[in-house]
C-alpha cells in the first residue's frame, strides 16, 4: 500500500468513527457532552488563528462568542432573519470589533496585550448586562433571550433531538480544522510565526507584523462568532454570563495551552482531554465540590508548562510520526 | 551608478548625536566596507538606512527613490535586506523554515518559495541542516542562516552587520569566500565587521566611522596605513607610529 495512504489512514478512521458515533451514544447527555467537546476544540481551532500562530495571548474571546450569540439571536426575535444569515452577519460584525480591539493593541506585548484584551471583554459584557435595549435592538440585559422553539427543521436552525447539533458542530470543525492546516501551510501563516518569534527579523524579511496579526484577528474573530450563533441555537437561551463571560475565554485558553498553542492537533487534544474533565466534575462533584474541574485544570496544565511546555501534542506528534514509520516501512520492505 | 547614496545623515537619540554628517555612497556591484570602534554608530547607521527609525536630517536614496522614512518591509520589498549583529532566527522553526520566511517577499506560492530556499541553502552549503531547528544551530551556522533568510528575498543590496563576529578562523575564511561569491552573482554589499583580517580581503573600499562622523573613506590598504584611523582604533599614542 501507498505509504501516504497509511498516513492518512487514522484520519479515516477518525472521520468515520466521529460520523458514526451518534449510531452508538444514544444518551442524551452523552451526546451533549460530546457536542461541547466539538465546540470548544471549534472555538480553540478558531483562536489559535491568532493565539497560535501569531504568538500573542488574546483572553478575551468571549465577546466574539457573545456577539456571534447576540446579533443571530437579535436578528431572528425581532426581524424574522434566519439564524443562518444572522450567523453571517454576526461574523461579520464580530471580525469589524476584532480588528478594532487588534489595532491599539497589538502594539502591546505578553502580558500586556492579554489584560488588554480582557478588559475589552468585560466592558464589552458589563456593558451588555446594564443594558435592555442597544439602539432599536432589544437586549433584555441580565435576563437574555430565550428563542422560542417554534418550528424545527434545517431552515430555523432549530431541532428536537440532539442529533443534527452533533453532525452540525462536527462539520464546522472539521471545516475550520482543514482552514487553519492552509493557513499554516500558507505564506500568511509562515508571516505570523515568524512576527511572532522575531518580530524585528520578520520585519527585516518584507513582513508588515501589524498587518499579519489583523488579519489573523479579523479571521479568528470571524469563525469564534459562528460558534456563538451555534451555542444560541443549541441551548435556546443566551444572557450574558452564558456567552459573554470570561470562563470561556479562560477555557479556550486552558485547551490550547495544555493541547498545544500553533498547532493543528493542539486544541483537538485539550478539548478531548479537558471537556470531559470539566463536564463528568460537574455531574459527579457539582454539588459537594463546584469549580473542581477548574482546580484540575490548573494542576494539568501546571504539569504541562513544566514537562512538555510546547503542550501535549508535542509528544504525541513524535509517537504517532514512529508508528507511521515503522507501518510504512515494514509495508515497503514487504513490497 | 549608485545603488545607494547618502546625503548628510544625522541621527540623534534625544541630545546623543549617533552619526553626524555621514556622506557615502555605494556604487553597484561592490563590496563596501564600514568599520568603526564599538558604539561609533555604525548599526545605528544600518538601522536608519534599513527603515528601522528613519534620520533625523539628511537624505538617503536607494535606487534612484528617497527611503528616509519608508518601513523596513517595504525596503525589502524593494531590494534592500539586512543581518542582524545580534542574531534572530526563528528559533522553534527549521532551518528551511526561516529562509522560507525570507523567500515569501518575493513570492506567494509555497512550492516557489520552497524551491527558492532550498537554493539559498544549497549557495551556502547548509541543505544538509535544513530540517534541524533553527534554535539548535552552532553560531557559525546561525551567522550563515541570517545571510540564506536575507538572501531568499532576493536583495539588490545586502547590508551585513557583523556576520564574522564570534567565528573560529577557518569560518572566517569560509564566509569570506560565501560573500565574495554573493558579489560574483552580482549584488552589492554594504558591510560592518571588526574582524580586520576578514575585511581588508573582501572590501573593495572602507569607510571608518569615528563618535558618528566618518573619519576616513579608501581602498583597504590606504586605510590600514592612515594615521586617524589607526588614532581612532589605538588612541592618540599610537598615532605617530
Amino acid at each position: 500500500m501507498n505509504p501516504s495512504l497509511v498516513r492518512k489512514l487514522p484520519l479515516v478512521i477518525a472521520a468515520a468513527a466521529a460520523l458514526a458515533l451518534p449510531f452508538v451514544v444514544t444518551s442524551p447527555t452523552y451526546l451533549h457532552i460530546l457536542i461541547l467537546l466539538y465546540l470548544y476544540a471549534y472555538l480553540t481551532t478558531s483562536w489559535n488563528i491568532v493565539g497560535g500562530f501569531a504568538g500573542v495571548l488574546p483572553l478575551g474571546h468571549a465577546t466574539f462568542v457573545g456577539i456571534g450569540a447576540y446579533t443571530s439571536t437579535v436578528l431572528s426575535l425581532q426581524y424574522g432573519i434566519s439564524p443562518w444569515i444572522g450567523m453571517l452577519v454576526g461574523a461579520l460584525l464580530s471580525s469589524l470589533v476584532g480588528v478594532l480591539i487588534g489595532l491599539p493593541t497589538f502594539k502591546m506585548r505578553g502580558a500586556y496585550f492579554a489584560l488588554a484584551t480582557i478588559a475589552f471583554a468585560e466592558g464589552i459584557r458589563v456593558m451588555v448586562e446594564n443594558i435592555d435595549y442597544l439602539g432599536p435592538f432589544q437586549l433584555n440585559g441580565p435576563r437574555g433571550l430565550q428563542i422560542p422553539p417554534l418550528k424545527t427543521g434545517l431552515a430555523s436552525f432549530m431541532f428536537a433531538t440532539k442529533e443534527p447539533y452533533y453532525y452540525i458542530i462536527l462539520v464546522m470543525l472539521a471545516g475550520v480544522i482543514a482552514l487553519t492546516y492552509a493557513i499554516s501551510r500558507s505564506k500568511l501563516g509562515y508571516y505570523l510565526v515568524a512576527g511572532g518569534e522575531e518580530p524585528e527579523a520578520a520585519q527585516a524579511l518584507g513582513i508588515n507584523v501589524a498587518r499579519a496579526k489583523l488579519i489573523a484577528m479579523a479571521m479568528s474573530s470571524f469563525l469564534t462568532a459562528f460558534a456563538g450563533t451555534f451555542w444560541a441555537q443549541f441551548t435556546l437561551y443566551i444572557h450574558p454570563k452564558s456567552v459573554m463571560s470570561l470562563d470561556i475565554s479562560f477555557e479556550i485558553a486552558f485547551i490550547a495551552l495544555i493541547g498545544g498553542r500553533g498547532s493543528i492537533a493542539g486544541p483537538l487534544l485539550g478539548a478531548l482531554l479537558l471537556r470531559p474533565v470539566s463536564d463528568f466534575s460537574r455531574i459527579y462533584f457539582g454539588d459537594k465540590l463546584p469549580g473542581l474541574h477548574l482546580i484540575i485544570f490548573g494542576v494539568v496544565l501546571i504539569l504541562v508548562m513544566l514537562y512538555q511546555p510546547r503542550g501535549l501534542q508535542e509528544p504525541l506528534t513524535r509517537i504517532y510520526n514512529r508508528v507511521m514509520d515503522r507501518m510504512c516501512g515494514g509495508r515497503e520492505a514487504a513490497a | 551608478m549608485k545603488i545607494l547614496e547618502l546625503t548628510k545623515v544625522r541621527k540623534s537619540f534625544g541630545g546623543i548625536k549617533a552619526v553626524e554628517d555621514f556622506s557615502l555612497s555605494v556604487e553597484e556591484g561592490e563590496i563596501l566596507g564600514l568599520i568603526g570602534p564599538n558604539g561609533a554608530g555604525k548599526s545605528t547607521l544600518f538601522n536608519c538606512i534599513a527603515g528601522v527609525f528613519p534620520p533625523t536630517s539628511g537624505e538617503i536614496v536607494f535606487r534612484g527613490e528617497k527611503i528616509n522614512n519608508q518601513r523596513p518591509w517595504d525596503l525589502c520589498r524593494k531590494g534592500l535586506a539586512r543581518t542582524f549583529q545580534i542574531v534572530k532566527p526563528f528559533a522553534t522553526r527549521s532551518v528551511l523554515y526561516n529562509v522560507m520566511v525570507g523567500a515569501f517577499a518575493t513570492t506567494d506560492k509555497r512550492a516557489e518559495a520552497e524551491r527558492r530556499a532550498l537554493e539559498v541553502l544549497r549557495h551556502l552549503h547548509m541543505e544538509d541542516r535544513k530540517d534541524m531547528r533553527a534554535g539548535n544551530l552552532t553560531i557559525a551556522d546561525r551567522k550563515r542562516l541570517e545571510i540564506a533568510k536575507a538572501l531568499a528575498t532576493r536583495p539588490k543590496l545586502l547590508l551585513l552587520d557583523e556576520v564574522m563576529a564570534g567565528l573560529r578562523p577557518t569560518e572566517v575564511d569560509e564566509m569570506v569566500a560565501i560573500i565574495k561569491r554573493l558579489r560574483e552573482g552580482g549584488m552589492t554589499i554594504f558591510v560592518i565587521e571588526h574582524i580586520m583580517r576578514a575585511i581588508m580581503a573582501l572590501s573593495d573600499r572602507i569607510a571608518v566611522l569615528h563618535f558618528g562622523t566618518k573619519i576616513a573613506e579608501g581602498p583597504p590598504h590606504e586605510m590600514a596605513h592612515d594615521e586617524r584611523v589607526v588614532k581612532a582604533y589605538l588612541g592618540e599614542e599610537y598615532g605617530a607610529a
